[in-house]
């Protein structure tokens, strides 16, 4: 699903030294490190907004940013342009296919996928609502079903878990835990948060000063810890 | 009244500028370009004045000068938001080179100037008529093909653009609609009131629509309907017909600032 070889981040200057990684399809993957280790940089380079300093990245078998349609991507800061009378439910059916050019219509079938995601997410109770009066943890199981829509095969999360109280913190987890469940995708995560999911996720990803290790156990969560993040 | 030839071209011209000027101002608040949209429309003064003074129509003078504004305009893609300063900048020089043509503009100055500055709506031609249904054509077609994406990354920028959207050019297309829209709307209510075709009824269309769909449908039907009122008014009680537009939406969008008010306290 996801190949690096001989892989460095970076913009102008190298973020990470040159790594390599070889990431099965549907494999739930933490992605841990300190500010500025490269995190974010990974995944603006996964969906090809950002070229790699130099080595190779493949991503579902191809080039960063040919097949975006297949992946979705939830950033950490975000503006959504909604009027004050519009739902959450609006957001999700905008985003179907947004990509392709034509009239936006959404048929019976596409709102009975929204409703089933709306519940899998668990936002059924507030999907119909102003989407402006949604609290933060309620606006991210929305973006959670937003992102489902497309039915991707790789889902990017930045910092979900960030700005969320505890009672949030694990809405959103268990809403995590039925994707997991019912939906067939790979799910990249970054989280300063890593301990509360880490036993939902298959391996993680530790950028650090001293490079780019894939690791199956917890063990480099918790010594991403104990270096004080 | 409506037996009379110039108010049918009045109320068709009327009723095309309402129903495409619904339709975009939508967009227009949804993606917070109120201020671009408010320059283009001041921009038109120079595009026409400009027309005049080569003798060429003021349609097209507003058309061209329009266009190449709102290609600039759209090429600063999100950036258009935060540059008030660069559209103010660029704004008031083109205002400054408008003066300049109507002050080269001589002949039936008085009269010129009032027609471009508040549109005369009565006046509108049959050869007029003509142009503005070709280009609400035009704006509609462009509008249908550019509808998904448009309103995905009007709604959702950071992610519309994470899924491949090609944001930029779909501000310049945007921009280059407003550019037509605002040509259209100044034969009817003029460079100096256009921006209120141009925001009210996106306004009020947000302000009672649940969907996108129904809220472009609310401020196309609000738009034709103060069209149709103003122009009664107008006829009926001998007033300017853009005043009567205006202040029809204006009381239309404080209606529902107030029932919002209402609800809050």
């Amino acid at each position: 699903m996801i190949i690096c070889k001989n892989l460095v981040l970076g913009y102008d200057e190298p973020i990470t030294p040159k790594f390599n990684l070889m990431i099965d399809d549907n494999q739930w993957i933490g992605i841990i490190g300190k500010n500025g280790a490269g995190k974010s940089t990974f995944m603006k380079t996964i969906l090809g907004n950002l070229a790699p300093n130099s080595g190779e990245l493949q991503i579902l078998g191809n080039q960063p940013g040919k097949l975006n349609h297949l992946i979705s991507y939830i950033p950490q800061e975000r503006e959504i342009n909604l009027s004050d009378k519009m739902s959450g439910l609006n957001l999700i059916l905008s985003s179907y296919r947004g990509q392709c050019w034509g009239l936006a219509l959404y048929s019976k079938q596409l709102k009975q996928r929204a409703a089933e995601l709306i519940e899998l997410v668990g936002a059924t109770t507030y999907a119909h609502q102003a989407f402006n009066t949604l609290s933060g943890g309620q606006k991210k199981r929305i973006y959670l079903a937003q992102a489902l829509i497309n039915q991707p095969r790789l889902l990017l999360l930045d910092e979900p878990l960030a700005d969320l109280d505890p009672h949030a913190k694990q809405h959103f987890i268990e809403a995590l835990q039925q994707i997991h469940r019912y939906q067939q995708l790979g799910l990249f995560i970054i989280s300063h948060d890593m301990h509360e999911i880490a036993s939902h996720l298959d391996a993680f990803i530790h950028f650090s000063g001293n490079g780019v290790h894939f690791c199956e156990t917890i063990e480099c969560v918790k010594e991403d810890t104990y270096v004080g993040i | 009244m409506w037996a009379y030839e110039f108010m049918q071209n009045a109320l068709l011209s009327g009723l095309i500028v309402a129903t495409i000027c619904g339709v975009v101002s939508v967009f227009v608040v949804l993606r917070r370009t109120a201020f671009a949209a408010h320059a283009l429309g001041h921009m038109s003064l120079t595009g026409a004045a400009g027309a005049a003074l080569l003798g060429i129509s003021g349609l097209i003078g507003q058309l061209l000068l329009n266009a190449v504004a709102a290609v600039a305009m759209g090429l600063m893609g999100e950036k258009v938001k935060k540059n008030d300063l660069a559209i103010g900048v660029v704004l008031t020089f083109v205002l400054g080179l408008g003066a300049y043509f109507l002050f080269l503009f001589q002949n039936n100055y008085a009269g010129s100037v009032m027609s471009i500055l508040f549109g005369n709506i009565f006046a509108v031609s049959h050869a007029q008529l003509i142009q503005l249904t070709a280009l609400a054509v035009l704006i509609l077609l462009t509008m249908l093909i550019i509808s998904r994406p448009l309103i995905f990354a009007s709604i959702d920028p950071v992610v519309a653009s994470s899924k491949n959207v090609p944001l930029r050019f779909l501000s310049v297309i945007f921009f280059l609609v407003l550019a037509v829209t605002v040509s259209m709307a100044c034969q009817v209510v003029g460079a100096l009131l256009v921006f209120v075709l141009l925001i009210i009824p996106g306004a009020i269309g947000m302000q009672w629509g649940r969907t996108i769909t129904t809220t472009i449908i609310i401020s196309a039907i609000s738009a034709n309907l103060a069209i149709i009122i103003a122009l009664y008014i107008s006829y009926a009680f001998d007033l300017p017909a853009s005043f009567c537009i205006t202040m029809l939406l204006c009381v239309g969008y404080f209606v529902g600032l107030l029932k919002k008010l209402a609800k809050r306290t």
